[in-house]
């Protein structure tokens, strides 16, 4: 076989035709997903920005503008020259009220997360503590006199105290939850009551500290501020000194028990070597997983083995134990090799194949005959030992046919 | 573009000033992005230094024909048109079957100038075998990322078939050889000629003692005879759907080349004109009025690129395509298989319109593990698969009779011994003047 091969010519100055995509030309096919994409993400944020001003959010936090938070409060008093200063756990307060001179403290605690003792704490912090919604535990500690009465139903709460802060708003928005007062408490003066010794704000005064007690929080949120005379009541009572504690207890708050978590022992690198190591495995993923190239198609012909029929053919055999239709198949192969043996032409007879077979071997022609012809096997087990005496006899036929060798015709 | 595996080490190495330097977890933060930034920032420079893959100039040089089982090797030279030096790993995309082995080569090429990447192509499977595309993978000169093209390059070479039978041609040739002058043995008939006139020496058939020569001439002649020359042989292959079943784990197709390969070129020497068709519903291949060397190059090339076709061979339009090459007497041979009387319906009732004017020989593949399976009688399945195997073997054994009362003569023969059979039987008919 001659192998042509063609000398290259001059080498050629053309680039050869590429295939692949420049960056600019799959940038402009993929152009409208791309612009879908970044419109789809545009859509999430600004659908989540506009979901933080729902319903949802801290009730009471100083820098909330959701209806339950009070960010317009404590903005009003910061106008008002008042310094606000949240505080997230009791050291803060702490550290935050030693260091000002007449510090109010602004308490909400609607989880219960400050003991007892720590309640007893907070308060001793400032001269002047408002607790907003006091809860069982927080009256127990604070105001062991008071008790907590039902929901209003007055539909005016005017403020009919001596309470400077009380007098200046007037009335307060009616309804909510109240507390009492017992008729002998002493010291104990309570505010916009609403009958059977219930109150909405309670105030106790010892020597150097006041304590207010307000039943009912959401006074002070965004939502209700504006309402009736809560304004005035939440600055005047806020914005009594000249810095405000914004203290809302978190779970900072809660004390920690027996060892420390696993978190506090894993040391500070941990958790940037596993976004490394995320990262080096993308990177490995593209480094392996990069195609060199498209595949390359290929036409393969089918395979089809040419003994499949006749495998075919042997399990419809078995399957249905045509004994008596296999044993034929093998009959007649062999009486057609027989007769070749004995030197009978295609066309004889089974008689005279069998008269010359058994003559040629020394065998009955009956024996030959139930051989060839008659015999019915009724099992599996008769049939494979029909087979043998067939295959038997075509072997007797063959040596009984073929010459001996001709040095041992002696023998 | 891609990264290499350079780069995820480099990445990785990150883990070191993480852990050292990282006391605190914004500590660590800090570090792990400041080493991201810089390993992303040292593969950007690295992209932006590599060489362009796509300013490559390609040519390919390539033989453009194969015989199945020899290799040949498949040049592609790259030229580097661009400013940069391009370090690259080059995959030249062969078909699957065209052998290529690894088809990756790692190549320096300074601009400007040209290299010749080599590839040894050991084919599997005859037919046309092509190259579309060449990607190239440029790396930048710290191996952190690479741009990558894949760049057109067509290309393709023709695996022709084996001819391994070609080894039982010179023991066909020479008994086709003894053929020539022969005078007594030889039987005289149609097919043969007068050759020559020689002197008689002992051993020579007395009937071939030409008496008139042997009066001029003053010594006893005799007349030799050889066999006729300038016959016609035509083989027609079946390439339908029985064609495609595997026998020997070769097709019957590929066989049917092979015997008809070792025939054209025997009967070729013989002087012969041997006229080739690949038939099924439309001829698939056709190769008329070539001799000699010219002839079996022309056929392998032709049987290159047939394939079988799934679909029933039309025998009843097979005389036409017969007269169409020839109108005189031929020999002609039909290749296909007479596994079964379902399947060989449609070849008899056309065989008498051959052999009435034709000598006619229809080739056929057998089975191995058909015989084999005969013999195997151990348990229930075996006994069965006999019966059936033997079952199979009637049926060839019926089809060729019907064949043989048509005319027509019957070769059978494994994938090993179809070729040789048919080159004997073809010597016999020459030697019986029969073509």
């Amino acid at each position: 076989m001659s192998l042509l091969k063609q000398a290259p010519s001059e080498p050629p100055a053309e680039n050869a035709v590429a295939t692949t995509p420049t960056l600019r030309a799959a940038g402009r096919r993929a152009r409208f997903w791309l612009v879908a994409g970044a419109g789809a993400l545009l859509v999430a944020v600004v659908s989540t920005v506009l979901a933080v001003g729902g319903a949802d959010g801290e009730p009471l936090a100083a820098d909330s503008a959701t209806p339950v938070g009070a960010r317009a409060l404590v903005e009003v008093l910061r106008q008002q020259g008042v310094i606000v200063t949240a505080a997230d756990s009791l050291d803060e307060a702490r550290t935050l009220t030693s260091a000002a001179g007449d510090p109010t403290v602004f308490f909400f605690d609607p989880d219960g997360l400050l003991s007892a003792d720590q309640l007893t704490a907070m308060a001793r912090l400032a001269p002047r503590t408002i607790v907003a919604s006091p809860d069982f535990l927080t009256l127990q500690t604070l105001a062991p006199a008071a008790g907590f009465g039902g929901v209003s139903q007055a539909t005016a709460s005017p403020a009919r105290c001596t309470l400077p802060a009380a007098v200046k708003a007037d009335t307060v928005s009616p309804g909510g939850p109240t507390l009492t007062i017992p008729a002998e408490a002493d010291g104990l003066t309570g505010c916009f009551p609403s009958g059977d010794n219930a109150y909405a704000l309670i105030q106790t005064a010892a020597s150097d500290r006041t304590l207010t007690l307000l039943a009912d929080g959401t006074l002070f949120n965004n939502e209700r501020i504006i309402e009736a005379g809560n304004a005035a009541l939440a600055l005047n009572l806020l914005g009594a000194g000249d810095e405000l504690i914004w203290y809302l207890p978190t779970i900072a708050d809660v004390p920690g028990t027996g060892s420390p978590s696993l978190g506090e022992l894993t040391p500070g690198w941990v958790t940037p070597t596993l976004v490394l190591l995320v990262l080096v495995t993308v990177a490995a993923a593209v480094w392996r997983g990069r195609r060199f190239g498209p595949l390359v198609a290929e036409n393969l012909p089918v395979t089809v083995r040419a003994s499949e029929t006749m495998e075919g053919r042997a399990r419809l055999y078995a399957r249905s134990n045509a004994r008596l239709r296999a044993l034929d198949a093998l009959r007649v192969g062999a009486v057609q090799r027989l007769a070749g043996q004995v030197g009978l032409s295609r066309l004889a007879t089974l008689d005279e194949v069998i008269v010359l077979v058994a003559s040629v071997t020394d065998r009955p022609s009956g024996e030959v005959r139930l051989v060839l012809v008659d015999a019915i096997p009724a099992t599996d087990a008769e049939l494979v030992a029909l087979s043998d005496r067939i295959l038997e006899l075509e072997r007797a036929t063959a040596r009984a046919t073929t010459p001996l060798p001709p040095e041992r015709m002696d023998s | 573009m891609t990264l290499t595996g350079r780069f995820v080490a480099l990445l990785a190495l990150g883990v070191v000033p993480i852990v050292l330097l990282g006391r605190t977890p914004a500590m660590a933060t800090a570090v792990l992005g400041l080493w991201v930034l810089a390993a992303l920032a040292l593969g950007i420079l690295d992209l932006s230094l590599a060489g362009s893959p796509r300013r490559v100039a390609l040519t390919r040089s390539l033989p453009t024909r194969v015989r199945l089982g020899e290799s040949v090797t498949s040049d592609l030279y790259l030229t580097n048109t661009g400013t940069r030096r391009l370090n690259m790993v080059v995959r030249d995309a062969w078909q699957p079957s065209a052998g290529a082995g690894n088809n990756r080569t790692r190549l320096a090429l300074p601009p400007g100038e040209r290299r010749l990447v080599s590839l040894q192509l050991t084919p599997t499977r005859r037919g046309e075998r092509r190259v579309d595309r060449v990607t190239v993978r440029s790396f930048g000169p710290l191996g952190l990322w690479a741009r990558q093209a894949t760049l057109q390059a067509p290309g393709q070479i023709r695996v022709l078939p084996p001819f391994t039978a070609r080894k039982h041609l010179p023991s066909r040739i020479t008994r086709l050889k003894e053929l020539d002058g022969r005078t007594s043995l030889m039987v005289r008939g149609q097919g043969t000629e007068f050759d020559s006139l020689r002197e008689y020496v002992r051993g020579d058939d007395v009937r071939s003692i030409d008496w008139r020569a042997t009066a001029r001439h003053n010594d006893v002649m005799v007349r030799t005879w050889r066999p006729e020359r300038d016959r016609r042989v035509v083989v027609l292959i079946d390439s339908g759907r029985t064609s495609a079943a595997r026998v020997d784990d070769e097709p019957r197709l590929d066989t049917a080349f092979e015997a008809s390969l070792l025939l054209a070129a025997l009967a070729s020497t013989a002087g012969d004109h041997v006229d080739f068709i690949a038939y099924d519903r439309r001829v698939r291949g056709r190769v008329q009025g070539a001799q000699g060397a010219e002839l079996l190059s022309r056929m392998v090339d032709t049987m290159a690129l047939i394939e079988p076709e799934l679909i029933e061979t039309d025998w009843a339009a097979v005389p036409a395509q017969v007269r169409a090459v020839t109108s005189r007497q031929a020999l002609v041979v039909l290749i296909t298989s007479i596994d079964a009387a379902g399947a060989s319906s449609a070849l008899l009732p056309v065989l008498p319109q051959l052999t009435r004017r034709h000598t006619v020989i229809v080739a056929s593949v057998t089975d191995p593990t058909t015989l084999a399976a005969t013999h195997e009688r151990g348990n229930r399945e075996e006994v069965y698969r006999a019966a059936a195997a033997e079952r199979a073997l009637l049926d060839v054994a019926r089809v060729s009779a019907a064949i043989r009362r048509q005319g027509a003569e019957v070769v059978t023969g494994s994938p090993a011994d179809l070729p040789p059979a048919l080159a004997d039987r073809y010597i016999a008919l020459k030697a019986a003047g029969r073509l």
